[in-house]
């Protein structure tokens, strides 16, 4: 057997650089992975809100508020539901689990910067979010409530998928200062809660009038009303301005953690 | 490669705190390009915590780190894909297979090893497709050693390499770092083994509550400066004959282990084996001159203990 490492093996001069696109290649791809191999992810990430759909569509999909089917319409709210979930409680829990097991640490002292591993976690959270969508996507086509152009229907997609990446950064955030069981139900107070009082599981109106009140000042709510939007053929400023601002502290508060993590 | 002159590692008065708990505490340390160094100490001695320091991973509150010349933190970016640390089973993802998470860090590195030979050379290429959980502890040290080296590190921080494996894969990760010290690469491990250290390593290091309380070669820390020469035998051996026979003061700490306190030479030896054989007195051990390793430790860091 040859020696684990040879003599002439170590190198004699600096380094270049590593190459970013290839590690961040190859970093969402371990995410993805990561993802596929665990079912428990997979259920309550992907599973659990395309089946609410599937119920719910099943149920109402084919009624209508007079300017969409409501199967057309909870593409937009149950979408902002998976895409939130995706995105919250992937990258947040991924990243506890990775530092309980010291993973973290060696990734904060390996060649390539954390800030890299950090990006790919959040970037690997947009095709697993563009799977749920289009599952559901599926199911509404499937059961005829359907009533979207293609454009359409693209720029819905575009404004779910960009409009969860604010999420992710709180869930790494919650993912960088927490443990694995800390995370999970941190994130889960935060997204349940959230969802219901944003009107992604029912109308907003069938609400009680607090409820409505609160809305306006979440995340999810905001996501969820630029997701109608785009229906409607609005261009929804006032929502990609909260959204914006959520990124803002998203990121903000996802910088601190980072410094603070270990 | 470093400039030979240079030492590898140096670490000048390094103090780091947590909170009202001082980890480190002035540390002066020097390893030489190419130099395996064991950091040997009881739990909470400061070993991980100057490591870390050395890796970037903690900040100094006190003193400076120079890793190949480079500030760990500053020159983090020029430093690291020189630098290669291995944790205790490594951290990896349960589910991941050896094969993936080992290309993973070959492609953080511009020039790396080639992932599949190295993991035929760590004898892992049977189970590159096996998920981590499914590798045996020894197993999944050798990928930990095998991700540390895929960069061609030009240091090696080695974080217990061998802790809960058993004796033939603790064999087996000691011939790698052997292997490692002969291809000129510089290795800084943490143990709680004395063997491990007096086996592998050119120097040790005994850490306690975050000073360094002794360096040198395995040779230096067990001659010491009081010499001395022990023995086992039958126990409650006349000790004022033997003293008088030998020269030298003699006791007997525990039932049947006795010590000479005297500077040791062929005449001595040659006065105790007379005594012996005159007594028709059976010699178990013998020890000249040197202590164990686990004698030094034990007595270094209980000198700390009443101090």
């Amino acid at each position: 057997m040859k020696p684990l490492i040879a003599p002439e093996e170590l190198p004699t001069t600096g380094r270049p650089h590593w190459r970013a696109l290839r590690v961040v290649r190859n970093e969402v791809a371990e995410e993805l992975r990561a993802v596929l191999r665990d079912p428990t992810t997979l259920f309550f990430s992907a599973a659990m809100p395309v089946g609410f759909f599937a119920l719910f569509v099943g149920l109402w999909g084919a009624e209508t508020d007079g300017v969409v089917t409501v199967g057309t319409a909870m593409l937009a709210t149950f979408g902002t539901f998976g895409v939130v979930g995706v995105c919250l409680l992937t990258p947040g829990i991924g990243i506890a689990e990775d530092r309980d097991r010291g993973w973290l640490r060696v990734k904060r002292v390996s060649a390539t910067p954390l800030p890299v591993t950090l990006a790919a976690k959040v970037l690997a959270a947009v095709p697993h979010a563009l799977v749920v969508l289009l599952a559901m996507t599926a199911i509404s086509a499937a059961t005829g409530t359907l009533h979207l152009d293609a454009v359409v229907w693209a720029r819905l997609m575009g404004a779910l998928l960009i409009g969860g990446v604010p999420f992710a950064l709180v869930g790494l955030t919650v993912g960088l200062l927490t443990s694995p069981n800390g995370a999970t139900a941190v994130l889960m107070a935060l997204f349940i809660p959230s969802a219901v009082a944003s009107g992604l599981w029912m109308p907003l109106e069938m609400l009680p009038d607090g409820v409505q009140q609160v809305a306006p000042w979440l995340p999810t709510y905001h996501l969820a009303q630029l997701a109608l939007a785009q229906m409607d053929g609005r261009v929804g400023l006032d929502h990609v301005v909260a959204l914006l601002t959520f990124a803002a502290l998203g990121a903000g508060a996802a910088t601190l953690a980072y410094r603070h993590a270990r | 490669m470093t400039d030979a002159a240079e030492p590898a590692i140096l670490v000048r008065g390094l103090t780091k705190r947590y909170g009202s708990l001082t980890a480190v505490d002035g540390l002066e340390l020097q390893v030489a390009a190419g130099e395996t160094l064991a950091l040997l100490g009881p739990n909470g001695a400061g070993k991980t915590t100057t490591v870390e320091c050395c890796e970037g991973y903690r900040v100094p509150d006190a003193g400076t780190v120079r890793v190949l010349g480079l500030d760990p933190r500053r020159d983090a970016r020029r430093l690291r894909p020189r630098v290669g640390l291995m944790l205790q089973e490594g951290g990896v993802y349960p589910m991941a297979r050896p094969q993936e998470v080992l290309r993973l860090f070959a492609a953080f590195h511009a020039d790396p090893l080639d992932p599949d030979e190295l993991l035929e050379r760590v004898g892992l290429s049977d189970t590159r497709r096996t998920r981590f959980r499914d590798l045996s502890g020894g197993q999944k040290q050798r990928l930990s050693l095998a991700l540390a080296l895929v960069g061609r590190p030009e240091v090696v921080f080695l974080d217990e390499p061998t802790a809960g494996l058993d004796p033939a894969a603790r064999r087996r990760t000691w011939e790698h770092i052997g292997e490692l010290r002969a291809a000129g690469v510089t290795v800084v491990l943490t143990t709680h083994l004395l063997d491990e250290a007096e086996q592998l390593a050119d120097r040790v290091a005994i850490m306690d509550r975050g000073q360094l309380v002794a360096l040198g070669t395995p040779d230096e820390l067990t001659h010491g400066q009081r010499a001395r020469l022990s023995f086992t035998a039958q126990p409650d051996l006349d000790l004022a004959d033997l003293a008088a026979a030998v020269g030298a003061r003699v006791e007997q700490p525990r039932p049947g282990r006795y010590v000479v306190h005297a500077a040791n030479d062929p005449q001595l030896v040659a006065r105790l084996t007379a005594w012996l054989a005159s007594h028709d007195v059976e010699l178990g051990e013998l020890q000249a001159g040197k202590r164990s390793l686990e004698e030094v430790f034990l007595r270094l860091t209980a000198e700390e203990d009443r101090t």
